[in-house]
């Protein structure tokens, strides 16, 4: 049952990304992507309360569980930030992340079939699993947003004004300051979540996800700290969100 | 009852002509009313603006109404008799379809413009405190302001920008969003510069620094634009704070170079900045454009933008027409 919560969710995102990219081919704005992706979230948390009933404690007991609550805080900050900020075809480019997210997670044998009743847990290691995946949901938007820079600057750039694309991305500006605010609200979510991994029990199995979290940690808050001190072009900062964001993901190699 | 309409427009009439029969916005009840009386038709209408004046009547009969109308612009106007063939005459059917082009943008200057449909409703708002306008007219009107919505929205009569200066500014929003937290520097206190800056002032940029040769000049645009003005020497200091440079002097060599705005980017914390060059000879340096945030537009290519836009709208003229058959089509309006 909780799987196809999962495979519906997934519907809804591959929805609103094959909509709003035919909006944009045939030059007009993308009106139910919102929709589509309050539809994808809802189901997401179907699937994350099942799944947490199962477990009796906050569902990322496996790979599956966590591309899972990722794909969740990844809606769950452009249900927030997309629609407030009017930053349109922001959801068109988080709705594909998604569906890669949940889709890894739909892959046999990554989601646990029949998930095991957790038993001891510990507050600690919540809020740690918790607060990291978070963190990851907003890095996640970060990056998106740092792809839609990246797609408009170029277009700018080149002087190649005429897509649909062009029309609707939000401006550069406005693109930036999310994607800072993003960054450091995924920076201060993964400092919580390192402090809570710090404090909670843990097995020496777990010292190499630990380092792994630390490093991924440090790389966030100097590229955060140097934006903010020294300052940097909106092309760099994108692309270190990009491979940052990419690379970062090597952390749930160690779970 | 029949409908008729009377006119003259940038396309049949210079300005010298058409400023003769120009009612000012305040006057537009009073005139029509005024008409209506003269006239002793059953309703009426005129809509006067810089680029057209037009009767709108509803008689028994069109001819003798028309016959009768410019008969009275003549006599009112003193206008010698070679001043008539300007205008247009058109009936029933065809008046209310041209009413629809009208209201559309099809028949303005700048094709698929949107003040005219504010102007038409001002109109028909001013006729129908005077009283002048009935079954026919009211039907009509309430028509055409649909049909010109609808047009309006499922073609792309309106989109994109015919003139360099509103490229350029939709260029800016597309860099800074809203512009009134975005400081523009001007350098040429030419009227092309003032042009471009003026389009950005109506569009809420707010902090205007003017730099010129002549520094009196400056310190006028600078005034007339409610900015400050800073000596010609002083324009790389100003680079450090501003988003947007318009930049238009007459000088036979470039004024801003590479090195300028590498010198500034620290001290910017390299944040965008959009360099609008609309000089011939070319103020800035091409490689400026090499430097990663900056955006730079020359005048080729803001001109190539707005003609691409013109070109845009021009191909949309047959999908509006036909949205306009089609919407006429489907009532019979009273008068037609």
């Amino acid at each position: 049952m909780d799987r196809w919560f999962l495979i519906i969710s997934t519907l809804f995102a591959a929805i609103a990304a094959i909509q709003g990219m035919l909006s944009i081919h045939y030059g007009k704005r993308s009106r139910w992507t919102v929709s589509w992706m309050v539809g994808a979230f809802c189901a997401q948390a179907g699937f994350l309360a099942l799944r947490g009933e199962a477990r009796a404690m906050c569902p990322l007991a496996d790979l599956g569980e966590i591309l899972a609550f990722l794909a969740w805080s990844l809606t769950l900050f452009y249900l927030l930030i997309g629609p407030a900020y009017r930053l349109s075809l922001l959801g068109v480019f988080t709705a594909p992340v998604v569906i890669i997210f949940q889709g890894a997670a739909l892959i046999p044998g990554v989601l646990d079939a029949d998930p095991v009743r957790l038993s001891g847990g510990n507050p600690w290691h919540e809020t740690h699993s918790a607060t990291s995946v978070l963190a990851y949901g907003a890095f996640a938007l970060a990056s998106v947003a740092g792809v839609m820079f990246l797609v408009l600057d170029k277009q700018l750039k080149e002087q190649d004004l005429k897509s649909g694309l062009f029309r609707y991305l939000p401006p550069i500006r406005e693109l930036l300051i999310s994607l800072e605010r993003l960054l450091w609200l995924g920076t201060v979510l993964l400092s919580i979540g390192i402090i809570a991994g710090f404090v909670m029990p843990h097995s020496d199995s777990a010292i190499g996800h630990l380092i792994a979290a630390v490093a991924v940690w440090c790389a966030y808050i100097t590229l955060t700290i140097v934006k903010k001190v020294r300052g940097l072009t909106g092309r760099r900062l994108s692309l270190f969100t990009v491979i940052l964001f990419l690379l970062s993901l090597g952390v749930f190699a160690f779970v | 009852m029949e409908l008729i309409c009377l006119g003259l427009n940038h396309k049949t009439a210079p300005v010298e002509v058409r400023e003769r029969f120009a009612v000012g916005t305040a006057r537009l009840g009073e005139s029509t009313l005024e008409l209506v009386k003269t006239l002793d038709v059953a309703e009426g209408l005129i809509l006067s603006t810089c680029n057209r004046t037009e009767f709108y009547l509803v008689a028994p009969e069109a001819k003798p109404a028309l016959e009768k109308l410019e008969a009275h612009l003549a006599n009112k106007s003193n206008a010698p008799d070679d001043i008539i063939p300007h205008f247009y005459r058109i009936e029933k059917n065809e008046a209310a379809r041209h009413l629809c082009r009208v209201v559309s943008g099809l028949d303005s200057m700048m094709l698929g413009e949107t003040e005219i449909f504010g102007q038409v409703k001002q109109a028909y708002q001013a006729a129908l405190e005077a009283g002048t306008t009935k079954g026919v007219l009211n039907k009509v009107f309430q028509r055409a302001f649909s049909v010109g919505k609808k047009v309006r929205t499922e073609t792309a009569i309106q989109t994109g920008s015919t003139s360099v200066g509103n490229v350029a500014v939709d260029l800016a929003e597309k860099i800074f969003g809203h512009l009134k937290n975005s400081q523009v520097m001007i350098i040429g206190a030419g009227d092309m510069s003032r042009t471009t800056a003026q389009s950005l002032v109506s569009r809420g940029a707010h902090s205007i620094i003017v730099s010129n040769r002549s520094y009196d000049r400056a310190v006028h645009l600078a005034d007339e634009m409610n900015g400050k003005a800073v000596r010609f020497d002083e324009w790389q200091d100003v680079l450090n704070d501003v988003d947007i440079v318009i930049s238009s002097t007459g000088a036979p060599h470039t004024i801003v170079h590479k090195a300028d705005v590498e010198k500034a980017r620290r001290a910017r914390k390299y944040r965008p900045l959009f360099f609008i060059d609309i000089a011939v000879p070319r103020d800035i340096d091409p490689t400026v454009a090499d430097i990663e945030e900056v955006y730079l537009y020359d005048i080729d290519t803001l001109e190539q933008l707005a003609n691409q836009a013109r070109e845009q709208r021009q191909k949309q003229i047959d999908d509006c027409l036909l949205i306009i058959d089609g919407e006429l089509n489907k009532m019979n309006l009273p008068g037609t």
